[in-house]
């Protein structure tokens, strides 16, 4: 184990690749899972954020939808896995022998090899791993790839994790909850905030592990988006972030920090009460107006308005050194 | 084990309760005791994960060998401490302690210990005071982040398995004290020129190491690799309940990431939590921010089929943190979680 795997590709440019762990081999007490996600990469997506810049991204694509594996685009996050408690999921990876990647599933806590860290298991190239697991706890999570970590997260390779609950049978059909015996709620939102600097989107999939000074110590980013979408107006409107409502229903939103800088989300005068983090229910319900969080945490938010209205929510993103704001993001919640 | 790996309190003789490396160990006295230690004020390099050296002081145990963080203390409540400080540069330090609430005054210090001088630090502990606390130099903002830096535990009076009366237990402890270094920063001290005011930290150390990954030159060495270093590495059998206790001496904030388990979140800056909350990820502030949390060596709840044993990181996932020199990958502030 240990240095010089495949060379580079992908974001422009060849490179050799160090500390890296190439591996694909089987799934240690492979079972028939109950739910299969099929994995593949793509290191040639793109953003376009509201000034018209836009940026290289990478991320992994749904195969079993048709998607591609390699030098093409995808969704912006990954396209996200929806579980329920106690089934045994497969997440199947495929990656080609031009990359390195792994899927590490946030907040999920399985066994050595199915935690999809490289240096503890192996980065995947050149084959297929399938990962192995059975969610214990309903909740919010995400999955990310854990290979060149800094690099590969700002670069796009993230999505959304959720694990349902097993249904309550004294529930009507359809009726869904955060967690078992945890609140119903009618509207979902999926927030993950994250920031972007263009500086880091230039680099080949392995830059730096060789060492050298690529810059990955110094992240100065320049937009601010919410779940793929530019916080400066798009997500203000677009329907895959802000939020439109009935006045009576029950909104969960479900608050990603997936960026690296600290951040804070205020709801604009709505108050939250926060059910869960970090894929745990909490001991009391937490009501706040606004949520300090940081890299990776997670915050499951019930809000059930009483007026229709509409209530802008802003994410702030401060400079984890200096405490300075970097730039925020803002979407709506429209209660009609 | 090895024997200097543990720290040895407790009984009629107490001369010195540190620890040299490895896990703090403690056994509750039904007695006060004065703990007594000696400390050198003293500089020299480190080597960084890219080769790069970099100025540094510490205070060590000996008049020419800085140790970063300086040797762990723990004592109870109701116990004096009298820390003798010898100043071996040639500049002005100081040595206090830190408030127990984040923000808040020192509870005691030397004062100006002159160049070539030394001043004795004498305070007894008032009960109530039980919890985690950074020592270190504050006579400019900055000397802390050189290395002048460690970590003292104050139990509550004749317990051993508790942060604070009440708390949940546990029965292991250890201190993860985070640090960042700007080399240019250091650099600036040792020459005497301007100081930096805009930091741009390179190098992020817990318990003044570096991972090094598989494959690495120092990989698996515990006075090199964070990895393996006793201090940092959390290391059990299920059921091993450990207490970590989280200060951050450096400049930048921090996001602590445990894989395998989520951790049990006690305090945040000095405050004990209203509710304990299961946290796989916690918010560890910069100035001077703190945490307790518990590591609850519980089977890998997510695992099938099930496991009780693996290793696993905990890393920061403010991902700058986890590089060395801009690049470098893995030779940042990481640990491992090794489940027996
Ligand atoms: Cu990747
Ligand atoms: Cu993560």
């Amino acid at each position: 184990m240990g240095m010089n795997g495949g060379s580079g590709g992908g974001g422009g440019g060849m490179g050799s690749a160090c500390y890296v762990y190439p591996g694909a081999p089987a799934t240690p007490g492979f079972v028939t899972p109950d739910v299969l996600f099929q994995r593949g990469i793509y290191m040639n997506g793109s953003m376009t954020f509201d000034d018209g810049n836009s940026v290289t991204i990478w991320g992994f694509t749904d195969l079993a939808a048709g998607g591609g594996g390699g030098m093409t685009g995808g969704s912006f996050p990954s396209p996200a896995m929806r579980v329920t408690e106690g089934q045994i999921v497969h997440t199947a990876l495929t990656v080609n022998m031009m990359w390195m990647h792994t899927v590490h599933h946030h907040g999920i806590e399985p066994s050595q090899e199915n935690d999809g860290v490289g240096h503890f298991s192996w980065d995947v190239t050149n084959g297929t791993y399938t990962y192995q697991w059975r969610p214990s706890h309903a909740g919010t999570y995400f999955y990310h790839c854990h290979t060149n970590t800094p690099l590969h997260a700002e670069m796009g390779m993230y999505g959304g994790l959720i694990v349902d609950p097993v249904p309550n049978p004294n529930d009507p059909p359809g009726t869904k909850r955060a967690f078992a015996n945890g609140p119903i709620y009618d509207v979902e939102a999926i927030w993950a905030a994250d920031e972007i600097d263009p500086a880091w989107h230039t680099l080949q999939w392995s830059a730096g592990t060789c060492g050298g000074d690529v810059g990955l110590n110094n992240l100065n980013p320049r937009y601010f988006i919410i779940t793929g979408v530019d916080g400066a107006s798009s997500a203000l409107t677009n329907p895959g972030v802000a939020v439109t409502m009935q006045k009576g229903q029950r909104l969960l939103v479900r608050y990603i920090c997936a960026g690296f800088h600290p951040q804070k989300i205020d709801f604009g005068g709505l108050t939250a009460t926060v059910v869960a983090s970090d894929g745990r229910p909490l001991p009391q319900a937490w009501q706040t107006t606004s949520i300090e969080a940081h890299s990776a945490e997670r915050y499951d938010c019930i809000f059930q308005p009483t007026t229709t209205g509409t209530w802008t929510v802003t994410v702030t993103y401060y400079h984890w050194r200096s405490g300075a704001v970097l730039g925020t993001a803002r979407t709506r919640i429209n209660v009609v | 084990m090895e024997r200097r790996a543990f720290l040895k309190a407790g009984g009629a003789s107490l001369a010195s309760a540190l620890m040299g490396s490895g896990m703090l160990t403690w056994s509750a006295r039904s007695e006060a005791a004065t703990i007594s230690q000696t400390l050198y004020i003293t500089d020299g390099t480190k080597t960084m994960p890219d080769g790069v050296s970099v100025y540094v002081k510490g205070y060590g145990t000996t008049a020419n060998t800085p140790l970063i963080p300086a040797p762990s203390i723990i004592c109870q409540e109701g116990d004096t401490l009298s820390i003798t400080v010898y100043n071996m540069l040639s500049v002005t330090h100081n040595l206090v302690i830190g408030g127990l609430v984040s923000g808040s005054a020192p509870i005691a210090s030397t004062g100006d210990i002159a160049p070539g001088g030394n001043k004795t630090l004498t305070y007894t502990i008032p009960s109530g005071a039980a919890g985690s606390y950074l020592f270190y130099d504050n006579k400019t903002s900055y000397n802390r982040f050189l290395g002048l830096h460690g970590g003292l535990a104050i139990m509550p009076a004749g317990i051993s398995n508790q942060l604070y009366s009440g708390s949940p237990t546990f029965v292991k402890q250890q201190f993860w004290i985070l640090n960042d270094i700007d080399p240019a920063l250091n650099t600036a001290v040792k020459n005497g020129t301007t100081i930096p005011t805009n930091f741009t930290p390179r190098y992020f150390t817990i318990n003044g190491l570096s991972s090094r990954p598989p494959g690495a030159a120092g990989h698996g060495d515990p006075t090199i690799d964070a990895l393996y270093d006793p201090r940092s590495r959390l290391s059990g059998h299920v059921g091993d309940r450990t207490l970590v206790r989280m200060l951050n001496t450096g400049m930048c904030s921090h996001a602590v990431h445990t894989h395998a388990n989520h951790m049990e979140w006690l305090t945040d800056r000095g405050t004990i939590r209203p509710a304990v909350w299961k946290k796989d990820t916690l918010y560890l502030r910069n100035n001077l921010g703190k945490i307790d949390a518990i590591f609850p060596f519980e089977a890998p709840p997510d695992a099938y089929p099930p496991v009780t044993s693996g290793h696993f990181p905990m890393h920061l996932h403010d991902e700058m943190s986890q590089t060395a020199g801009g690049g470098l990958y893995q030779f940042g502030s990481m640990t491992e979680l090794e489940f027996l």
